[in-house]
């Protein structure tokens, strides 16, 4: 903290009228093991400050970790020279205070920070890691799994008087199993978890749960071209809600590269779509208080059953295009269950009947201008509500806002380790080819 | 004593005993001092800007295939040998033994990029009428653009490598890049167009005819773009277009060439050197030697000179990219891919410039002659392929569909996909017209590299194309 104000005074010293310091502070150890044996040990700390520095209506971006006050002096006197080199830009401005948040002080208010990081020792990281290994087991070629536990602190402050700061710890676990049929054909199966807290962190089913996937993978092939529901995994489900995320960020907007321009409180989605920010839910893996520029992080709604209610605004895209400003981003993006809550998968195979059940995307991209789509696909037809056989070797095609108007269901079983809550999603007639 | 890193030899040493301190048979150090600028341009201005400092080192202990890593931001000599403890904890058995390896290929001083200038010697300033230049050519050539984001980037590496056998390696690394994003309007529709160079070399790559060539490419195909219409989807013929389709042979085929998946046995390629996996006659290489290229090292972050590698010669699999610890795993010689993103990472086998050399079957226009039905692609994005099963997608960014010979409708927003290994024994013809793309590719393997890739044009017989 006292580093960041003399960052802040050096920069106005040095001729900038205004400035923001992130600090970003982390340590992580990982214990890496392959075929159930330890493979690799990695200890990481590091430590950055980001500038942004606004000079004579000119705007730069600058950082180091080379964190002695010479070198930081010298670094920031450069940094504001370069930027009186740019163009100017009368949008480019800090946020106003009336917007940034004032509660983020002891940076652990969303209780995202575990002591118990503190009790992890090396022998205790490398029991975890081997105790999670189900190397040998039928089949399987090659097991890699990654524990590891980390601890990250973010600390903003600008010369508007803003001083925020965020601390969480992580324990982490993902493997990576490759196993071979009796053809000697190979697959590949991974799964993950992860929590803030080490008393919610349970990796032993993981190797097992990375086996399944692989092993339920044998003998996939395409299926015929047509058109077929498609339910989406909740693992992979996020892959059709960026798209909308980032078509509603200012930036796209304002260089005309959104499906969604002008749907500002317009119905653009079924009413089953509902998406929510729970940016400050304590002890949620993604809860944070404020954003890159300090600004609040309301929880609020994003689109609410179906209407375009939020654009993703900051201070400068606010300036620009005359919109009011809002976040940069949906900081944890949850999208509410329909028809009913406590779907979780099965429920949704059997309402769907029959159809794919996308379990990995696998390539592919999308048009952010026209919003359509094609991504290569993995996962299984299902008949009657009921998995029949693995699909591989296809891709699903079409356009977001006439997909997500076929939307049939939003489960209710969204994983709470992930940074985006999107359930398990069903859609009807989309076109598969193979 | 270095001046840069402010470390002398003595000290370099003392930190690989501190490393080999429990044990272990291996301990190098990468000391890397990284300076990046950007410059952006966006609505007619450069209005942002920036640099980045980078300034650490990394210590590695091997002991058999085990890894140990460890960094310091600072030279501080305690933290660096705080550093050195925690890599050297993979050992455990207190035991030294020796590091025996194939001897390496190459040597004298080799110098792929001869920047003739230093980007840290330039006043940005003196670049702003470059991404000016540039906006205006673009808007000049075509009056659909609507948007115009243009970034200019550079950076210098200088890097230092010592390891325990007392060897030690310098480098410095130019690397520039130039890229634009636009957004077009015709009517009520919108398409965004790309375009990149990027090498290394100093700012001396900034001329007016790089301004032309990337302004021409950034709106070369628009009339087809909004033309282009999903085809129908299907089994089909592919003819790949020469240059930026070498992107299909880095993701569906380098990565399964990469020895640490074979050395693992995840590769569908594991176990299959000196077998036949492609028609005779094709070459496929993994090369660090092209003068300016964005993937060439004259050293790779192990301290192996920079080699061009067969990995596929006359059809055959021939060669693996090693680092140091694969190609001691597999008794060769290290192939100078030991690579890595900065000195926060290990190094990994990674590829450099892959392509495949010319064929001798006449042009691109006698491959898509010879096809009565299929489709010609010469743009991909967003490819990806699973290592084990070989199978990938690739993002068409644009093609067009071949009828009885010729091109006719164009196609966008689609996808192909098929099997690495099948894909590579399917090609049925290779023209005489390898290109390597100079845009700014960047693998994401664990860590993010600079790359480049090549191909001449290619006729698969058989992959799916994903329409309607």
């Amino acid at each position: 903290m006292e580093l960041a104000d003399f960052c802040l005074k050096t920069a106005k010293d040095k001729g900038a009228t205004k400035a923001r310091v992130t600090f970003s502070l982390s340590t992580e150890d990982l214990i890496a093991t392959l075929n159930g044996k330890i493979d690799r040990i990695t200890h990481c700390s590091d430590c950055s400050v980001s500038i942004a520095l606004f000079v004579d209506g000119r705007f730069g971006s600058f950082s180091t970790n080379r964190l002695d006050h010479n070198s930081l002096e010298e670094f920031i006197g450069k940094s504001v020279n370069m930027t009186r080199m740019l163009e100017p830009d009368r949008f480019r401005d800090l946020p106003d205070p009336s917007r940034t948040e004032k509660g983020a002080v002891t940076g652990d208010e969303l209780k995202l920070y575990d002591k118990e990081y503190l009790q992890m020792s090396p022998q205790r990281r490398k029991e975890i890691a081997l105790k999670c290994s189900v190397f040998p087991s039928d089949g399987l070629v090659s097991e890699e799994g990654e524990y590891s536990d980390s601890v990250f602190e973010t600390y903003v402050a600008d010369t508007n008087g803003l001083r925020c700061l965020h601390r969480e710890t992580s324990f982490d676990y993902g493997v990576e199993v490759t196993i071979e049929d009796a053809a000697g054909d190979k697959y590949s199966g991974y799964w993950w978890t992860s929590d803030s807290h080490f008393d919610g962190f349970h990796p032993e089913c993981c190797g097992m749960r990375a086996l399944e996937n692989a092993r339920a993978q044998i003998g996939a092939e395409a299926v015929e071209s047509g058109k077929y529901n498609m339910v989406i995994d909740s693992e992979v489900s996020s892959k059709v809600v960026s798209p909308i995320l980032k078509a509603i960020n200012a930036y796209s907007l304002q260089q005309k590269n959104s499906f969604l321009t002008d749907s500002l409180g317009k119905r653009i989605f079924p009413e089953g779509v509902t998406l929510v920010d729970d940016a400050r839910l304590e002890g949620q893996t993604g809860s944070k208080l404020f954003d890159s520029e300090g600004v609040s992080t309301p929880s609020d709604t994003i689109i609410d059953k179906g209407v375009i209610k939020k654009y993703f605004v900051n201070t400068y895209m606010s300036g620009k295009t005359g919109m009011e400003a809002t976040v940069e981003e949906a900081t944890r993006p949850h999208l509410l269950p329909w028809p009913a809550k406590g779907l979780d998968r099965d429920d949704i195979l059997k309402l769907c009947g029959d159809g794919i059940l996308v379990t990995e995307f696998n390539g592919g991209n999308s048009n952010s201008a026209t919003g359509n789509f094609s991504y290569g696909i993995e996962g299984f037809l299902f008949k009657n509500g009921k998995i029949v056989k693995p699909v591989s070797g296809m891709l699903v095609t079409g356009n977001f806002i006439s997909l997500w108007n076929s939307l049939i269901a939003c489960g209710d079983d969204n994983r709470s380790c992930k940074s985006k809550l999107i359930p398990t999603l069903a859609f009807s007639n989309v076109d598969f080819s193979g | 004593m270095n001046s840069t890193f402010q470390i002398s030899r003595e000290q370099m040493k003392e930190l690989v005993s501190e490393g080999l301190r429990s044990g272990g048979d291996w301990c190098d150090l990468f000391f890397e001092y990284t300076s990046y600028t950007d410059l952006l341009l966006r609505d007619g201005q450069v209005g942002s800007g920036g640099s980045h400092v980078d300034y650490g080192c990394g210590v590695r202990v091997l002991s058999g295939e085990k890894t140990g890593y460890a960094y310091s931001e600072s030279m501080d000599f305690d933290s660096l040998k705080a550093a050195a403890r925690a890599a050297g904890a993979i050992s455990e058995s207190g035991k030294k033994q020796d590091f025996t390896q194939k001897a390496i290929i190459g040597t004298g001083t080799p110098d792929y990029y001869p920047a003739a200038s230093d980007w840290r010697q330039s006043e940005a300033s003196s670049f702003l009428p470059y991404l000016q230049k540039l906006e205006n050519e673009i808007r000049k050539r075509d009056s659909r653009v609507a948007k115009v984001i243009a970034m200019l980037s550079y950076e210098v590496s200088e890097v230092m490598m010592y390891n325990s056998l007392d060897e030690l390696t310098c480098d410095s690394r130019p690397l520039g890049s130039i890229s634009v994003q636009l957004v077009c309007s015709q009517g009520d529709k919108t398409e965004t167009m790309t375009s990149s160079r990027s090498f290394r070399y100093g700012p001396e790559m900034l001329t007016d005819s790089l301004i032309s060539e990337l302004a021409g490419n950034a709106v070369k195909g628009l009339d087809e773009r909004f033309a282009a219409r999903r085809p129908k989807g299907g089994r089909m013929k592919v003819v790949m277009g020469a240059g930026a389709s070498g992107i299909l042979l880095h993701e569906a085929m380098g990565h399964a060439f990469e020895a640490d998946f074979n050395r693992k046995g995840q590769s569908i390629f594991a176990g299959k050197i000196g077998t036949r996996i492609c028609r005779k006659g094709i070459n496929i290489v993994d090369d660090a030697t092209l003068t300016g290229n964005r993937g060439s090292c004259n050293y790779d972050d192990e301290g192996v000179p920079g080699q061009k590698t067969y990995m596929v010669t006359d059809g055959v699999l021939t060669s693996y990219l090693h680092d140091r610890i694969s190609a001691r795993f597999f008794n060769v010689s290290p192939t100078g891919n030991g690579r890595r993103e900065s000195f926060r990472y290990n190094p990994i086998p990674r590829m450099r410039a892959t392509y495949m050399e010319s064929g001798s079957d006449g042009s691109c226009s006698d491959l898509i002659a010879s096809v009565k039905k299929g489709i010609y692609v010469d743009q991909f994005s967003n490819g990806q392929v699973k290592i084990g099963e070989g199978d990938f997608t690739f993002y068409v960014k644009s093609g067009s569909l071949i009828e009885n010979g010729r091109l006719t409708m164009p196609v966008k927003d689609i996808n192909i996909i098929g099997n690495g290994p099948q894909a590579l024994a399917d090609i049925e013809a290779v023209a005489s017209d390898l290109e390597i793309d100079n845009g700014t590719w960047t693998c994401g393997k664990e860590q993010s590299v600079p790359v480049s890739c090549g191909i001449p044009s290619v006729l698969i017989k058989n992959l799916t194309v994903g329409g309607e």
